[in-house]
């Protein structure tokens, strides 16, 4: 479903990703993980299609399609969809009024008919429940005042209701405590689907005692320095990072 | 605007011996110091001196007959300047002209409109040639309908000078909404002054929404008293007019009088839109709050200045002021000037104003969910620009309202945001 072959990227001219390759198959989970400014979040933002970082080398692929040459609209209406390490508020505006526009535009993308209002609101309730958000979250503005748990959660529901085909969890659990996790991951756990990958970035091995991933990869310096199963997370909880950046070393977090 | 042109136009007015008096005096009055220039403070932003050089009449025509909108409340349509008689229908609401010499609006009448500290000229110009405009009069015990008092400018170069007067008396409620436009591109000047008063714990809703024309220059005077315990909460959406400049002044006279100044102005093309606030908190335990949104585009200009002052002996004062202001294009230029000038001790006052631009990393959050780049643009800006209108939430006048906002939203593309 994405491939992704020796892509550099840099912020200006400081390289932050520095030659990665990652297969991701339909169904499978995968947990990337490395200390900060490993490059994780730039991986995710690029696939994401966020500007300001130049692509120096290297390819994604995503469906048979150049993933890079989309635009961000295009890769999310084709299923490419990045939950957001820090959720954006967007005052005015209210949450049930961006997931409708927002699905009815990746609805025209599949062909299908435009969801009017009340018809809406019949999808969004059942995908409520299943983060257990109340209806009021609906018509409050987008993550105003929105609490560090419940933007997470907000989050989630915007990928529940656009149903991608490759979901991005960038950083999902930080900042929630054991409850909030609990329920952010069960949330995931219930959109798991064989056409459907996810890909975890996290610092942390606990969200994955919940999301239990298929393959682990750490990155350190801009590269993938180790592959295993699930059971590389909790050597790393037990060790650290060190034994593993030592040689390619760590940079500060650079943005563009 | 010559001397003699004023007085000509004086001269067309109609009223008792007792209004022309009153109507000459003023005039007398604004002769002393004529319009106002830029080096008053208060008109540091605007200019009117194009008005000398312009040569205006009183309105010759009655407006044409105009099917207008559907406007969900009782409607009093005026059309250049005068009162469109069909069209009034309400047992609290009349023409002002035709009530001039009643003992109500002997009494109301100039009550603040001829007391102004400073910037009187375009009141005593609108004193001296006012045509018609509302009186509302809310006798204790009743509830008003919502009421639209609609203008329509149809002829060009006319001076359209309209007055309105509005009286709750105690425990009274009403809404009023004034809409004000005119044949597009049409040029001509509105100047309405409109002098509202409220009883003991009586209750206004005061939605303004200015679409005159993008020739016109309107210039608006709103006068507010408040007794004790009353309410008085307006919104101002300032949209039109070439020139624009629209003035509140609210005295809050007696304990518990509350004020919500609400308002947005969008000056795009070549709009210059000013807005002035000005909140008089003369006894204790009075509330102001303000929540204005400014947006400027192409080479538009916004001003908003708001002064707030609370007088010795107002404790407890709560004032609240919010002005937030986009700029879309880098010729367009927003001066904000919020004002707090406190002489109490025990007060609650506040003020945040900030010019900005839209930001990039929420338009990348919205397409990231699959909405396009132009669509994200206008759904921010709309949701920047309904955060003015909380006094409509949940209410018809919202759903009246959203086809005139979306029509007036600027269009935006990738120049706009920083």
């Amino acid at each position: 479903m994405l491939h992704i072959e020796n892509l550099h990227v840099a912020i200006g001219d400081k390289p932050i990703l520095s030659g990665i390759n990652l297969d991701v198959k339909a169904g499978e989970v995968h947990a990337i993980m490395g200390p900060n400014g490993s490059g994780k979040s730039t991986l995710a933002q690029v696939l994401a299609g966020r500007e300001g970082y130049a692509v120096t080398a290297g390819s994604v692929r995503y469906l048979d399609q150049d993933l890079l040459a989309l635009e961000p609209e295009q890769r999310a209406r084709a299923g490419v969809f990045l939950a957001f390490q820090y959720p954006l508020e967007i005052p005015g505006v209210a949450n049930v009024q961006l997931l409708r526009t927002a699905l009815n535009s990746v609805r025209r993308q599949r062909g299908e008919p435009e969801l009017d209002a009340m018809d809406f609101l019949d999808t969004v309730k059942s995908k409520l429940a299943l983060l257990g958000m109340d209806e009021s979250f609906l018509y409050r503005a987008v993550n105003e005042g929105f609490s560090g748990g419940e933007k997470k959660r907000n989050e989630i529901l915007q990928m529940a209701v656009l149903e991608p085909r490759l979901a991005i969890l960038d950083e999902t659990d930080s900042g929630l405590d054991i409850d909030a996790l609990k329920t952010v991951a069960q949330g995931v756990n219930a959109l798991k689907r064989p056409e459907r990958a996810v890909v975890l970035v996290t610092h942390y091995q606990r969200l994955l005692n919940y999301i239990v991933p298929d393959q682990v990869h750490v990155l350190s310096g801009g590269r993938i320095v180790r592959s295993g199963d699930a059971s590389l997370a909790l050597e790393l909880e037990d060790k650290g990072y060190g034994w593993l950046t030592a040689e390619s070393g760590s940079q500060e977090e650079v943005r563009p | 605007m010559t001397p003699s042109l004023y007085r000509q136009a004086l001269e067309h007015t109609t009223g008792s011996p007792h209004q022309m008096a009153l109507r000459k005096v003023a005039l007398e009055r604004f002769f002393k110091h004529g319009l106002p220039t830029p080096r008053d403070e208060d008109w540091k932003y605007t200019a009117l001196d194009f008005l000398d050089q312009a040569e205006l009449h009183d309105p010759q025509h009655a407006a044409e007959d105009w099917a207008g909108e559907d406007y969900p409340g009782i409607v009093m349509r005026f059309g250049n300047g005068r009162l469109m008689d069909a069209y009034s229908k309400s047992i609290h609401a009349h023409g002002l002209a035709d009530h001039a010499d009643t003992p109500l609006v002997v009494r109301y009448f100039g009550l603040l409109a001829d007391t102004l500290p400073s910037g009187a000229a375009l009141a005593e110009i609108n004193s001296a040639l006012w045509q018609d405009g509302l009186l509302l009069h809310v006798p204790a015990g009743w509830k008003a309908a919502p009421l639209f008092v609609v203008h329509s400018a149809s002829e060009a170069d006319a001076m359209l000078h309209l007055r309105h007067l509005v009286v709750l008396e105690a425990g009274t409620e009403a809404v009023l909404v004034e809409h004000d436009h005119g044949t597009p591109d049409l040029p001509y000047w509105h100047n309405s002054v409109t002098e509202i008063v409220l009883g003991e714990g009586a209750r206004l809703t005061h939605l303004k929404l200015d679409e005159d024309s993008a020739a016109a220059t309107h210039t608006s005077l709103t006068l507010v008293q408040q007794a004790r315990d009353s309410h008085y909460h307006a919104l101002s959406l300032n949209l039109g007019g070439r020139v624009a400049r629209h003035d509140t002044r609210v005295n809050l006279n007696e304990s518990g009088a509350e004020c919500r100044l609400d308002g947005l102005f969008i000056a795009d093309a070549r709009r210059h839109i000013d807005q002035h606030l000005h909140v008089d908190h003369a006894a204790p335990h009075t509330a102001s709050h303000q929540i204005w949104r400014g947006i400027a585009a192409g080479r538009g200009r916004g001003i908003f200045d708001a002064r707030v002052v609370v007088q010795p002996g107002a404790q407890k004062a709560d004032a609240q002021q919010s002005s937030r202001n986009l700029l879309l294009s880098p010729y367009a230029e927003i001066d904000v000037k919020p004002q707090l000038e406190i002489h109490a001790d025990d007060v609650k006052c506040g003020h945040g104003a900030t010019v900005g631009q839209l930001d990039e990393a929420q338009v990348f959050y919205l397409r990231s969910r699959g909405i396009a780049a132009d669509a994200a643009r206008a759904l921010l800006l709309r949701g920047f620009a309904e955060e003015a209108l909380g006094l409509l939430k949940h209410t018809v006048l919202a759903d009246w309202l959203e086809p005139h906002l979306a029509a007036a939203m600027p269009v935006l593309n990738k120049e706009h945001t920083g």
